[in-house]
């Protein structure tokens, strides 16, 4: 528990927001540290999404076109799946602040789960378009579509490390950190936003 | 029994999905076969990834918990990024058209 505005908390509010947030309202939830990365990679994707909607709008029509050959319920089951992880990983993290290890661990490895899940999913809708002959170089959407969803698939991996370092935390009594659990959730629901507005530029804008 | 923050969680959760449910609908307004530029679909996609990226940000991720100072910059983000999309695509679909 960290707390970044003014003076800090005292032991006692520090011992409350331990076990729930709502009794203090300065709460970061895990590293300050891991904050400042998510922000500045969701304003580096802010300016890939900016620089994917100038180049769609001087060609329209090429993009609908293109995006027409991608399968809108696909990208819909990823994201529901990616939705179900980051509720997951929440309980996580609500189950190790009231000291139910056990129930934390279960999350954490059904965070894992629903990773893999669309880990797979997207692998094989890279398959498919590919043999259908859409690659990387097909067209200017192809190129982004491949661009954003490898950038997105690259931070995916990386959720795996940090849910490894949590799953570790959690498994020994010895090692248990409330404050890296809430950071590794923190990475884990950036990699889940992300991939919430890729999937309405690529698949359902038009 | 179930614990209240649960119960959130749960509820949370569900509206989620159920927001990713419409926008399903709203990109297959028109069919798959020859789908047309259309503000009002864009707008309401951008629009719908970004209210649920906002619940994201206050109810799984805490926000909503933490100082004002990550509340205002969160939603800073969240505002700059509408700007930078719906602006760019209301002014290139404003030009092509115009």
């Amino acid at each position: 528990m960290t707390d970044v505005a003014g003076a800090g908390p005292g032991p006692r509010e520090l011992r409350l927001a331990a076990v729930d947030p709502d009794a203090a309202r300065d709460h970061v939830p895990g590293q300050p540290d891991m904050w400042a990365f998510v922000l500045f990679e969701a304003f580096l994707f802010t300016a890939y999404f900016t620089v994917y909607m100038v180049c769609r709008v001087q060609d329209p029509e090429l993009y609908l076109r293109s995006q027409a050959q991608l399968d809108l319920r696909i990208g819909a089951f990823n994201t529901l799946v990616l939705l179900t992880s980051s509720w997951s990983v929440a309980r996580c993290v609500q189950s190790a602040r009231e000291g139910e290890f056990r129930s934390a661990l279960t999350n954490a490895f059904l965070t894992l789960a629903f990773g893999l899940v669309f880990l797979v999913s997207k692998v094989l809708e890279w398959a498919h378009e590919i043999e259908k002959g859409f690659g990387f170089s097909s067209d200017e959407f192809f190129s982004f579509y491949y661009f954003l969803t490898a950038m997105h698939f690259l931070h995916l991996l990386i959720g795996f490390v940090v849910l490894g370092v949590v799953v570790h935390q959690l498994w020994s009594p010895a090692r248990r950190s409330q404050e890296l659990v809430e950071t590794g959730a923190t990475y884990w629901h950036t990699v889940d936003f992300l991939w919430v507005i890729i999937f309405a530029l690529l698949y359902v804008m038009r | 029994m179930i614990a209240a923050s649960e119960k959130r969680l749960i509820a949370v959760w569900l509206a989620l999905c159920a927001i990713t449910i419409v926008s399903l609908w709203v990109g297959s307004l028109d069919g798959r076969v020859a789908p047309a530029a259309s503000t009002a679909v864009t707008s309401g996609a951008i629009g719908i990834a970004l209210l649920k990226v906002r619940i994201i940000f206050r109810e799984f991720m805490e926000v909503r918990h933490a100082p004002v100072l990550l509340g205002r910059l969160t939603d800073l983000w969240v505002l700059v990024t509408a700007v930078c999309l719906l602006g760019t695509y209301w002014a290139g679909m404003a030009f092509s058209t115009g």
